[in-house]
């Protein structure tokens, strides 16, 4: 029996108003917004139209049609439940409804999809992880078995720490250096620590999140049963495909035919005998690990590096980040509650991630996913948002 | 039938080039008249600049290049065998003349007329001292005329490349027709165009109204200046003219001094603009932190270049924007206008709209506060520098050379035999006198 396991990555960056140095040390009498409300909303409903609303229908009708053999897994962060909160409670109440079903899965990560497992000490990592629990706990009165990063962003010191707040596993790439030449369809352990790794299958995932609609690629165009054939041909106990669930409707748009291919995957699926679907928490419990994986240094999802440098891959990211971890230290001094939380927003991994400046076929997908024009247009707007902020912390 | 042989052909605009050398499909040792304006060690813009590095770039590939220019104070000198410069006459004109301005008191368009005349009669005696050219290729306004004539004359097909057009060197305010004028009547006789940028194509083609498959963009490239001591030094270089936005320079010093007051602002170029510039300088209460510096030597250049931090280059409508390169070679970090050509190909530098002096003033404090931000656009920056390289620019234009003579001028060939024949149709029932009047028609709608 092999597995396949579908989990989601569901995340909203809040996106910052313009700020050029002028606005710099102005308006600290009075709270300053430093993010565009109006271009989140919009950029919010846009998604939720085309993608989030009919993609939980979607899934909602096939695990009904299945009987609940079709099962999923969401990563909902903080941010995207909070932009539901203010624009769109009805794409939240849309989640509870696949919820309700039994056949969906909840999975913890940071609150503000942060890069702060790469802080000097994880305090705030494992702050950020218990507002997120406190938060599903509230809506969806469940305490997640599974813990995935920021983008899968993992290392052995990140797994110790999850494995201390009790999780059951954990999700990430599997990036060929730390498999060795060893299959990413079964689970491993870490080296230092008693946990349950789950590794993307980078290739199956990608065939449905980047490749899907490219015309060069020779197996374009994808259908449902040609997928689930090379799925039928995978060995191991488990295949994981990770993706980002705005890769429905909004990477791949409806014209594409990804609807289609969505709608027909279980039954094509489900045609094989010896596959079948599992939640993250059910592919722990079901399996064991076959061997251990050592990861002294940082992986990712992210670009063909599968690393940090996505977020910390130039000199302008790692100013930023270091000036994040810098008013950290000096807000730990102060208790106040609005500060804290506006430096928390400003954690949200993707403002770090506009600052990259990786050429060619990277740089190309950062385009696509950017507010700005070019990364140091990016760089200068966080950066004037962050002297502005150490402004008020010290003040 | 009144005319005969090849006077007929012109007339009818049916010319064959009967001394092509095709190899393959493409050409072999080409010989090129070209005609430019000025050449280093004298420069007044992008031209010299690209000329330069054309022309010798073009020599390394094997293509013969005569290059016809002005006799100036300066001594000009070849230091490649396949390329000779041949100095044509003196002139008073330059290409970014006004016909206002000048001590030609009114005798502007009689010197242009002069000058070119004396470039036909030199490219003439030269093809026949020392044999036939390929093509003739002209750069901007100023000898299109004599481009024009050589090509009727010669029989040979005629390259264009603009740098500028009339549009841009107003800062399109108020546009003087006669360039225009000149500029279309070359370009709609021009076999081929080459063009700096999009943006350039687009002028020429919505403009100028030409058919924009006879144009081809090749963008500029540099030669790398070297990085100098770097000191607190914000630098504007080039002509001082309402094309290249030096005022927009100088309000947005007046908000970075107030935020960063030890920086100095230099202002390195000549033109008419430079008493007003002062002036403002002066009514903006920051004549202390702004330098003027005149005209600069090509060293004195690479040495600004090298020290300054950061550079800004806000024209108002700029074609290319060599300098930008040059700057960024230098390790200095950039700020252009947005609608540069050289923005529409170069990512690592900044951008802005040039009238946005608030935003220039954010960028160029932040360029001055955040060293990562220097550092990482210097880095990036001079890789990508290196992808810019004039052999590039050499090769691009061989392959316009080839392609317009084989594929374009193959169906203009089929195209205008049609109308020959048609024309000996109407010929040979005696309708000579309509012919010519019909004829005329004919080119006119085909152009």
């Amino acid at each position: 029996m092999t597995s396949i396991c579908l989990y989601f990555e569901v995340h909203q960056p809040m996106r910052l108003n313009h700020f050029s140095v002028f606005n710099i040390g102005t308006n600290h009498d009075r709270s300053v917004d430093y993010f565009n409300q109006k271009l989140n909303q919009e950029i919010f409903e846009k998604v939720a139209k085309k993608c989030y609303l009919p993609t939980n229908k979607v899934l909602l009708d096939l695990i009904n049609r299945y009987d609940g053999k079709f099962r999923v897994s969401f990563s909902l962060t903080g941010t995207f439940i909070e932009d539901c909160e203010l624009y769109m409670p009805s794409v939240l109440d849309s989640f509870k409804d696949l919820f309700a079903t039994g056949a969906v899965d909840l999975i913890e990560e940071t609150y503000y999809h942060s890069l702060s497992s790469m802080y000097d000490d994880l305090d705030e990592f494992e702050k950020q992880i218990k507002m997120h629990r406190k938060k599903i706990k509230r809506i969806f009165n469940y305490n997640p078995k599974i813990f995935r990063n920021t983008e899968t962003i993992y290392d052995n010191r990140i797994a110790r720490k999850i494995t201390e707040l009790g999780y059951k596993g954990i999700i990430t790439e599997g990036a060929d250096r730390i498999l060795g030449g060893r299959s990413s369809n079964y689970l491993y352990r870490p080296v230092n620590t008693d946990l349950k790794v789950l590794l993307r299958n980078y290739k199956l995932s990608d065939d449905i999140g980047f490749r899907f609609s490219t015309y060069s690629w020779s197996e374009f165009p994808l259908t449902a049963d040609k997928y689930a054939k090379w799925l039928s041909r995978c060995e191991g106990d488990i295949v994981n495909l990770f993706i980002d669930y705005e890769t429905f409707g909004e990477h791949q748009w409806t014209e594409t035919g990804i609807f289609e291919f969505l709608k027909h995957l279980p039954g094509e699926v489900l045609k094989h005998n010896h596959l079948d679907f599992v939640t993250v928490s059910e592919a722990v419990e079901r399996y064991k690990p076959v061997g251990e994986i050592d990861v002294p240094w940082a992986i990712s999802w992210a670009d063909e590096d599968r690393n940090v440098s996505t977020w910390l891959g130039n000199d302008m990211q790692i100013a930023c980040f270091n000036e994040l971890k810098n008013i950290g230290s000096k807000l730990k001094e102060k208790s106040n509650e609005e500060l804290l939380k506006t430096w928390r927003c400003l954690q949200t991994s993707d403002h770090l991630y506009y600052c990259s400046t990786k050429g060619l076929a990277d740089g190309d997908v950062h385009a696509y996913f950017s507010p700005y024009d070019n990364p140091y247009e990016g760089f200068m707007n966080y950066m004037n948002v962050l002297q502005d902020l150490k402004q008020r912390v010290v003040l | 039938m009144k005319f005969e042989g090849k006077l007929r052909e012109v007339e009818l605009g049916l010319i064959f080039y009967p001394q092509m050398r095709i190899l393959n499909g493409v050409m072999i040792n080409m010989k090129i008249a070209m005609i430019g304006w000025e050449y280093p060690p004298f420069k007044a813009g992008g031209l010299a600049t690209h000329c330069y590095g054309l022309t010798r770039s073009l020599s390394d590939k094997n293509v013969k290049v005569y290059f016809f220019m002005p006799k100036t104070k300066h001594t000009v000198n070849s230091d490649r065998p396949n390329l000779v410069i041949k100095e044509v006459g003196e002139t008073e004109i330059f290409p970014y003349d006004r016909p206002e301005d000048k001590a030609l008191a009114g005798n502007f368009f009689e010197e242009v007329h002069r000058y070119n005349q004396l470039v036909v009669a030199k490219v003439k005696a030269v093809a026949k001292a020392e044999g036939k050219f390929d093509f003739i290729h002209a750069h901007d306004w100023l000898t299109m005329e004599a481009a024009t004539i050589l090509k009727e004359d010669l029989g040979i097909p005629m390259v264009l490349t603009i740098h500028s057009t009339e549009y841009d060197r107003s800062g399109w305010l108020d546009p003087n027709q006669w360039f225009i004028d000149i500029e279309r009547k070359g370009m709609e006789k021009a076999d081929g165009i080459i063009a700096v940028s999009h943006f350039t194509k687009r002028v020429i083609v919505e403009k100028y109204g030409i058919n924009p498959e006879v144009i081809s963009v090749v963008h500029n490239a540099v030669y790398p200046v070297p990085e100098g001591k770097k000191q607190k030094i914000v630098l504007f270089l080039g002509r001082l003219t309402i094309q290249k936005g030096a005022e927009f320079f100088l309000k947005a010093a007046r908000k970075v001094l107030d935020y960063e007051p030890d920086v100095r602002f230099v202002v390195a170029g000549v033109g008419d603009m430079l008493p007003r510039l002062i002036d403002q300088a002066v009514d903006l209460g920051i004549s202390n932190r702004v330098i003027f510096t005149g005209r600069l030597t090509e060293d004195e250049v690479k040495h600004i270049y090298g020290i300054s931090s950061v550079y800004i280059m806000p024209s108002v409508s700029e074609p290319f924007g060599i300098t930008a390169l040059e700057a960024i070679s230098a390790g200095t970090p950039t700020i252009a206008s947005k609608t540069a050509g050289v923005c529409e190909t170069f990512n690592n530098c900044l951008k802005v709209d040039f009238w946005d002096s608030d935003e220039m003033a954010s960028k160029i404090i932040s360029l001055l506060r955040y060293e990562s931000l220097r550092r990482t656009l210097t880095e990036n920056g001079k890789q990508e520098i290196e992808l810019f390289t004039w052999d590039n620019v050499a090769g691009k234009t061989i392959d316009v050379y080839n392609g317009m003579d084989i594929a374009r001028l193959e169906k203009q060939l089929k195209e205008r035999e049609k109308i020959y024949k048609w024309n000996q149709k109407l010929a040979s029932r005696a309708y000579e006198p309509t012919l010519t009047l019909k004829t005329k028609k004919m080119r006119k709608s085909k152009c």
